[in-house]
């Protein structure tokens, strides 16, 4: 097994009073598309900006790509691509000579890069002026240039805002593609479903901590289903049935989330009680936050 | 009220609200200036004779005339107090105004804000109606404020309020062309060049007519400051004129505002390259790129000023001979193209102001953080704007020194030394103020607004320290203070030496500040 691509330990990051990083961990494989969850303002963009070294650690251990990312920045992002969260281009410059810039800027060739291609997969007019993109458009510059070479490592900060799902399709395709030569990816999201698609472990935080991290299959509660029903005849009794959580009941209507085991059980019951309407949706992240926190309360007390 | 212009009140309100540091600030700069300049004027002269000289040799100076216009009534002891406010700071009473109103139009609307607030019960036209009533608003108390603070400053109080009028009415004036220049491009830069470019034509049609054919004069409302004679017999019919002008524009800007899309310009913007050029590859090239239609226009401005003032000044030679001009010019600060330089100076030095300051919004923007995100250094970045910002002020100056000396030779001028030497006499203290923009950069976002703050901060304690005579240390924390008014005086290695040192260790200390802080 090689050396983490990133490996940051114990992170503290302070803007004034504020700690917006409070020994943060985080270990990114080589060859995994290591998925960054966390609700707005939980610290992601404050870790990725650590580690291009944009911003100064105030304590804590932090490598990236085997280097410091404060003293080799330079040296180390040859081998990175980045995409920010809110891209923010030169008004006068157009789209194609952003891409070029960029790419060049990491010492690649543009000429010898997949630019033209990308520009023809996301539908991208090359020729328009920074000003005049839409964010999604501004998102594609940025993704474009980053996909075009075969960096070691791809940062992506919420990289799929303001795309079209037609334009997400690409870009999971573009990530695939990635990585089936080799390369790394960090992608940070608040939407749970879209790393659950592309990633193969996922780190949790919020308030600038860790929650959880691991495979997404070893995260039981990842799974859960969140069941809502709303039935015709008598409304059955869920509560002792193994595996059932959050069980309500309103009227007719009956809501709860169920491990992937009860999942049998309930859905035999609710047959029987006659459906006349069935959702079943993945937990939100929100409400994962709220289970981590609301275990955090109960264990203090 | 009709649904265009629907909920103007709350916009204007939201105006007041952001410039609630720049508008006052900027007002009592210029209300200051003026009473300084009243309150000093009598003291200058001994008598009532004493000031007719005065009056007459201003009048007798082509370069004076060309600088601040002619003393119409040189009985008077307002229109020579004024000489300098009259059309000179008019200029920044313009650049003020025409800040305001971009500020409120144009920026907003690149910046996506006026979209945000196009989602809510706003009309079309309720932006720049909100703006041309806080520009009224603020001209109104521009012209109240000049006009009683000269009278406290001891001029008389008919003529301190036919000049706070005229000064209102500058400010009109040039509200109406920011209103229509901001709408003729989608980049807010652009619009600020037009606006320089318009205020730059109206300022050269005044300096041609006044020391030429006097009609030229009419044609630009700078021009009617001095014929307005506001201290002599004021000629009130004038007053309306620019009131008459700033509506035409204002109705103008909102005729090519109802022809456009919001964030649009009335220039179309013309598709851009698909490919990069392989030269535009670094930090500093970008900078280039960014920057060089602005240095281009700079450059032309700065060689075609050289060249207007150039061709006017050979009038300094008669001037020099006689002892009541060379008083003047002492009380003047200086030589007359010093006079003039001294101001260009400064003008100038805003090249590096916008260079550093955009740079702060490239980092504000997260373009700096792309950037730094790919094999470019902070070194290098910080470098490119750094360096572009001090050498293309220096460019310019150069470029005023030789645009200078063309004119002067064109118009058969004596020999009164090298005008080059004299231009880039000043370009070590431009540096000095562009590294002190560079160090605000530097300390962090939070500093930026000093970006733009230090050369009329400088500006205003030269004038400020001539007038009312401050200790001379305090005059002499401008950098500016401490340039030999080259060709009146020699050049000084030791004062080009020394600000060239200090401008060298203020951009050690920014570099020093910069690698170890944050970005963003």
């Amino acid at each position: 097994m090689t050396r983490p691509l990133i490996e940051v330990r114990g992170l503290v990051k302070t803007f004034g009073a504020f700690r917006a990083l409070d020994g943060l961990d985080l270990v990114v494989e080589a060859g995994e598309v290591h998925g960054f969850l966390g609700p707005n303002g939980a610290g992601k963009s404050t870790t990725i900006r650590v580690l291009l070294g944009l911003l100064r650690k105030d304590a804590g251990e932090v490598r990236i790509l085997g280097g410091d990312p404060w003293r080799d920045a330079a040296t180390l992002h040859r081998r990175l691509a980045y995409v920010p969260g809110d891209v923010s281009l030169w008004p006068n410059l157009s789209g194609g000579e952003i891409v070029d810039l960029l790419i060049r800027m990491r010492g690649a060739d543009p000429a010898r890069s997949r630019r033209e291609e990308l520009i023809e997969r996301f539908s991208l007019d090359p020729t328009k002026r920074g000003r005049a993109y839409s964010k999604g458009n501004r998102q594609k510059v940025a993704l474009v240039a980053a996909f075009a070479t075969d960096p070691d490592l791809l940062i992506l900060d919420e990289p799929t805002s303001g795309l079209d799902p037609l334009m997400e399709q690409v870009f999971n395709d573009c990530v695939a593609e990635q990585t089936a030569r080799g390369a790394t990816v960090l992608l940070s999201s608040h939407i749970l479903s879209e790393v659950d698609r592309l990633a193969d472990r996922v780190t949790i935080i919020r308030e600038g901590a860790v929650v959880e991290s691991g495979r997404l299959s070893d995260l039981r509660h990842l799974s859960r289903s969140r069941i809502v029903a709303t039935l015709s005849g008598a409304v059955p009794d869920l509560a002792g049935t193994p595996g059932v959580h959050d069980l309500g009941v309103d009227g007719a209507q009956l809501s709860c989330t169920v491990d992937p085991d009860g999942l049998p059980a309930v859905l035999t019951a609710l047959t029987a009680a006659g459906v006349t309407a069935l959702t079943s949706t993945p937990p939100s992240l929100e409400e994962l936050f709220l289970d981590a926190y609301r275990d955090r309360v109960g264990a203090a007390r | 009220m009709t649904a265009s212009t629907a909920g103007w009140p709350l916009l204007l309100r939201l105006g007041l609200r952001q410039d609630r540091i720049l508008a006052p600030v900027g007002l009592a700069v210029l209300v200051l200036m003026s009473i300084a300049s009243a309150a000093a004027t009598p003291g200058l002269y001994a008598d009532q004779a004493d000031r007719v000289r005065a009056a007459e040799s201003i009048n007798a100076s082509p370069a004076i005339v060309a600088l601040y216009g002619p003393v119409l009534d040189v009985a008077s002891e307002g229109e020579l107090a004024m000489t300098k406010m009259t059309v000179l700071y008019a200029v920044f009473v313009a650049v003020l105004f025409i800040a305001v109103v971009r500020r409120h139009t144009r920026v907003e609307e690149e910046t996506g804000r006026t979209e945000l607030l196009g989602g809510t019960a706003l009309g079309r036209h309720a932006p720049l109606v909100a703006t041309a009533a806080e520009a009224l608003l603020l001209a109104v108390a521009l012209g109240l404020l000049t006009g009683l603070g000269n009278t406290v400053a001891g001029l008389d109080l008919v003529g301190s309020l036919a000049f706070g009028a005229l000064w209102a009415g500058t400010a009109l004036v040039a509200a109406g062309i920011g209103a229509v220049t901001a709408q003729l491009s989608a980049s807010a830069r652009t619009c600020a060049a037009y606006a320089a470019g318009l205020v730059g034509l109206l300022f050269v049609l005044r300096a041609v007519g006044d020391t030429g054919p006097a009609w030229v004069s009419w044609l630009s409302p700078l021009g009617w400051n001095t014929q307005l004679r506001a201290y002599g017999e004021v000629r009130w019919w004038l007053l309306p004129c620019y009131g008459l002008v700033a509506a035409g524009l204002v109705g103008v800007a909102f005729r090519l505002r109802s022809r456009r899309d919001l964030g649009s310009g009335l220039v179309p913007t013309r598709p851009g390259p698909r490919t990069g050029s392989p030269r535009l590859a670094d930090a500093f090239a970008l900078a280039v790129k960014v920057h060089g239609t602005t240095l281009a226009l700079w450059t032309v401005a700065a060689g075609a000023l050289g060249v207007v003032f150039g061709m006017i000044a050979p009038g300094i030679g008669d001037l020099l001979d006689s002892e009541v001009a060379q008083s003047i010019i002492d009380e003047l600060g200086g030589a007359l193209v010093a006079a003039i330089l001294s101001i260009v100076a400064v003008l100038l030095t805003y090249f590096a102001v916008t260079v550093v300051s955009h740079a702060g919004r490239d980092e504000e923007d997260g373009r700096a953080e792309l950037v730094l995100a790919t094999a470019t250094s902070r070194g290098r970045w910080f470098a490119a704007s750094a360096t572009l910002a001090l050498a293309g002020t220096g460019w310019l100056l150069a470029v005023t020194g030789v645009g200078l000396w063309i004119g002067y030779v064109a118009a058969d001028g004596p020999g009164i030394g090298n005008l080059l030497v004299a231009a880039l006499a000043w370009v070590p203290a431009a540096w000095v103020v562009g590294a002190l923009a560079v160090l605000s950069l530097a300390a962090g976002l939070r500093w930026s607004v000093l970006v733009w703050a230090w050369p009329a901060a400088f500006l205003t304690l030269g004038l400020a320290g001539d007038l009312v005579g401050l200790p001379g240390w305090v005059s002499g924390l401008s950098p500016y203070s401490h340039v030999p008014s080259v060709p009146a005086d020699v050049w000084s290695w030791g004062s080009a030496g020394g600000l060239s040192a200090v401008a060298a260790a203020l951009l050690a200390v920014a570099w020093w500040r910069f690698r170890e802080r944050d970005i963003g």
